[in-house]
């Protein structure tokens, strides 16, 4: 299938439709996972092949949904651009949305860019209560799904995919994909930024694959916006428990909220932390701090004078400080390795405790840098070369 | 469900859609009929079945889209009435063409349709989908057409067939049921028609076929009572040589009986004489010894009879009778294809049952060879099954020999 970027698509389309075709190439999110915007595909034309171009006016709108992928054909007319599209809807021969439900094709605008887009928002939600409807074949599954919509935490942004039953089994399938309510706006700035797209709004999805309509089969996954996995530590530091077996979503949902919550928590306690672990080590050290990261106090380097020896000690604050511990990396100004780098030894494990606050993590770290220095010292005349 | 198209509807909507720069629909024009066809078998009781079969006949393009229903789907009836007008009850179906589009129905077409379907009153009313799909370098170009009955489950397809379109010579030549409902072609046969049309609408030459038919029907009726009559005449002349022939035979065993016992009287007084000569002579013996004698050789030579008659040839010939070259074949006595007499027909009160019975009597003496010479002539009347022959005529006896034999002796 052959996706076009959206400016292609938009010098295919005929001129007049151009209009309603950039608002969904550009700016269409719809449904829960807006992250991805609406693909366009399969441009073509209902004219004859004589009449010259640009002049496509029916091809194909790919829509996330519920973790998968609706593939409608959208069908207008170049030479009659004021009249409303035509849909078909793909594999869902059945669905049949009620055309008096839809405001947007009642009172068609082909003046307003905004119309095929709301359209299409509309179709989407007719669509969201006919494949609720088709969960009625399994009354376990309608049991998960009205449970699930009396807690309006969740009943408000959940999408529900009804598969198809499968040939060899028989069996009904589902998948919930539902929008979790975690506060994300509290993470820091400078961990959502550090993106090479652009991530859109910070949202995680949780979603639940039941294979059969007596749940013994449950395959849950969650999803995060690219900014919120960044500010989290990367799709390796988030696990979520395994759907337990014979439970219900209306418990689980909850459980796998407050794990991401906490996560978030850690992650914005552990800047303050770490915020106020360098303004410790700023106080107690003074002149001696040669620079620290002052965006997301990660770092810190240190030059120490300890009987006229001089060396460096650079922390390394992990993400999830206090809990990790820091790294410190002494550093000597005066001797230098086989490989030419400036002699220096990793301490990992020191007296520490993420309970101390950040002063005391000072006072603490003062006294080990007294103790080791020696230590230091001698393997540096040992090791190193001047 | 079965559906055909006639050849000029098919290419009209063909034509129109291959020359339109957008999207186009209208509605297609027929009957339905239903069809039942009732099928014997060996192998499984008679089954019926029924077939609805759609014909579409014309269609009627709508000027342009939207011309009966608005951006919502809603069908307008006046807007409909003033398309279709007196039209509206030859509507069995609609039809959309749409370029390089799927095969399936959209969502406003199915939302239209289920209106038209209640507005029309038309409960399985059809809708005809055309497409033409291109190639990307637009070489070669595909007419798609599908009929869907969109008021059965699944939207069911039926296949669409054009009577004549394909390879005539393996398939017969279909006259279509369409009515031709064109003004100029009615009024050309109304000025023409007198030539060929007599006052009741009907071809003369059918007529003028149909009269000979009838005259030869005629004739052949005809001939066949002239070969009834003609064959109830040889019946009658046939009974009446079997009685003659039987009445002969009768005559002739009579007589044989007697110089039997005038030779035995013969021989008897014969040896008296012998003995009466040595001692006296008897001219009286001699003398009817003598007329005996010459009676005898007066009587004509023996015939074996026929101990079975025939029976009457009403009763053998079914009418009418097979043709000549099925008849069995003439073969001698003993043979075992020779075709026997059939046993002789008790108690019918006929002459021929009462000399018959007499012939009975004396059957296992008599002789039948004589008949083989009739047999010959008579053959090609003769229908006696074989075995009957067989039964009633001892094989071993000479009779004609040995008679003339005895008596020249």
């Amino acid at each position: 299938m052959n996706s076009l970027s959206p400016e292609v698509a938009l010098n295919r389309i005929s001129p007049e439709l151009r209009p309603l075709l950039s608002s969904v190439v550009r700016n269409g999110r719809v449904g829960l996972d807006s992250t991805s915007c609406l693909r366009i595909t399969d441009l073509k034309t209902g004219c004859t092949t004589l009449t010259p171009g640009p002049c496509c006016d029916r091809f194909k709108l790919h829509i996330p949904y519920a973790g998968e992928t609706l593939k409608w054909d959208i069908i207008f007319n170049a030479r009659d651009p004021e009249l409303p599209p035509d849909f078909i809807f793909g594999e869902d021969a059945e669905f049949l949305p009620e055309p008096s439900e839809l405001p947007h094709l009642v009172r068609w605008n082909a003046g307003d860019p905004e119309s095929l887009l709301l359209l299409v928002k509309e179709l989407i939600q007719q669509y969201h209560r006919y494949q609720c409807q088709r969960l009625r074949e399994s009354s376990r599954l309608l049991f998960e799904y009205d449970s699930l919509l009396e807690d309006p935490s969740y009943g408000r942004s959940m999408e529900v995919y009804a598969g198809r039953k499968n040939t060899w089994t028989g069996e009904f399938s589902a998948r919930f994909l539902l929008k979790l309510p975690v506060d994300f706006s509290n993470i820091p700035v400078y961990l959502l930024k550090d993106t090479a797209l652009d991530p859109g709004e910070d949202v995680a999805l949780l979603s639940v694959s039941f294979e059969d309509a007596e749940a013994t089969q449950v395959f849950p996954k969650l999803y995060l916006s690219p900014s919120i996995e960044h500010a989290l530590g990367g799709s390796s530091a988030l696990h979520i428990p395994a759907f337990p077996s014979g439970g219900c979503l209306i418990d689980y949902v909850p459980q796998v909220c407050q794990l991401l919550t906490s996560k978030v928590q850690y992650v914005i306690q552990g800047y303050h932390k770490r915020r106020e672990y360098i303004a410790a080590f700023l106080s107690h050290f003074g002149m001696g701090v040669v620079e620290y990261d002052a965006e997301g106090f990660t770092k810190l380097t240190l030059l120490l004078m300890w009987k006229d020896f001089c060396f460096l000690v650079h922390v390394d604050l992990p993400l999830y400080f206090p809990r990790d511990q820091p790294t410190l990396t002494f550093q000597s100004v005066y001797h230098f390795t086989s490989s030419g780098q400036l002699y220096s030894q990793v301490q990992k494990s020191y007296p520490y405790s993420p309970r101390w606050d950040g002063n005391e993590m000072a006072k603490r770290a003062k006294a080990y840098f007294k103790s080791f220095i020696p230590q230091f010292q001698e393997g540096a005349f040992a090791n190193g070369k001047l | 469900m079965a559906a055909s198209i006639s050849g000029y509807t098919f290419s009209s909507v063909c034509y129109h859609s291959a020359n339109s720069n957008s999207d186009h629909e209208g509605f297609l024009l027929g009957e339905v009929r239903e069809e039942e066809s009732f099928s014997i078998s060996d192998s499984q009781i008679s089954n019926t079945e029924f077939l609805q079969v759609v014909e579409v006949h014309n269609h009627e393009p709508c000027a342009h889209l939207f011309s009966f229903y608005d951006y919502a789907g809603k069908v307008s009836e006046g807007n409909l009435n003033r398309i279709l007008k007196d039209r509206r009850k030859n509507v069995i179906g609609w039809y959309r063409f749409r370029r390089n589009t799927q095969q399936q129905m959209s969502f406003r077409e199915q939302t239209i349709h289920k209106q038209l379907t209640q507005i029309l009153g038309v409960p399985d009313l059809v809708f005809l989908l055309f497409s033409f799909i291109s190639t990307a370098n637009n070489s070669t170009h595909a007419l798609e057409y599908v009929l869907f009955r969109p008021n059965k489950r699944y939207n069911q397809r039926v296949s669409l067939t054009i009577p004549n379109l394909g390879n005539t010579s393996q398939q017969e030549y279909k006259v279509s049921s369409v009515p031709n409902p064109s003004l100029n072609y009615a009024k050309v046969i109304k000025e023409q028609g007198a030539e060929f049309f007599d006052k009741d609408g009907v071809m003369k030459d059918i007529r003028t076929i149909f009269q000979v038919y009838s005259a030869l029907q005629e004739k052949v009726q005809a001939v066949c009572v002239e070969v009834e009559q003609s064959e109830r005449v040889k019946e009658k002349i046939q009974e009446e040589v079997t009685i003659l022939k039987q009445e002969i035979a009768l005559r002739k065993r009579k007589s044989a009986e007697e110089e039997k016992r005038l030779q035995e009287l013969v021989t008897a007084a014969t040896t008296e004489v012998s003995v009466a000569i040595v001692e006296n002579s008897d001219p009286p013996s001699a003398c009817r010894l003598q007329l005996h004698n010459s009676d005898l050789e007066h009587v004509s030579p023996e015939r074996p009879i026929t101990p079975d008659m025939p029976p009457p040839y009403s009763d053998l010939v079914p009418r009418p009778g097979p043709p000549v070259a099925l008849l069995p074949r003439p073969q001698a006595v003993g043979s075992p294809g020779r075709p026997a007499q059939p046993n002789p027909v008790p108690g019918d009160g006929s002459s021929s049952g009462n000399l018959e019975r007499r012939a009975t009597g004396q059957e296992d003496g008599e002789p039948e060879e004589a008949d083989e010479e009739d047999d010959s002539v008579y053959d090609n009347l003769d229908r006696e099954p074989p075995e009957l022959l067989c039964q009633s005529r001892p094989a071993s006896l000479r009779p004609d020999g040995d008679a003339r034999g005895s008596q020249n002796s």
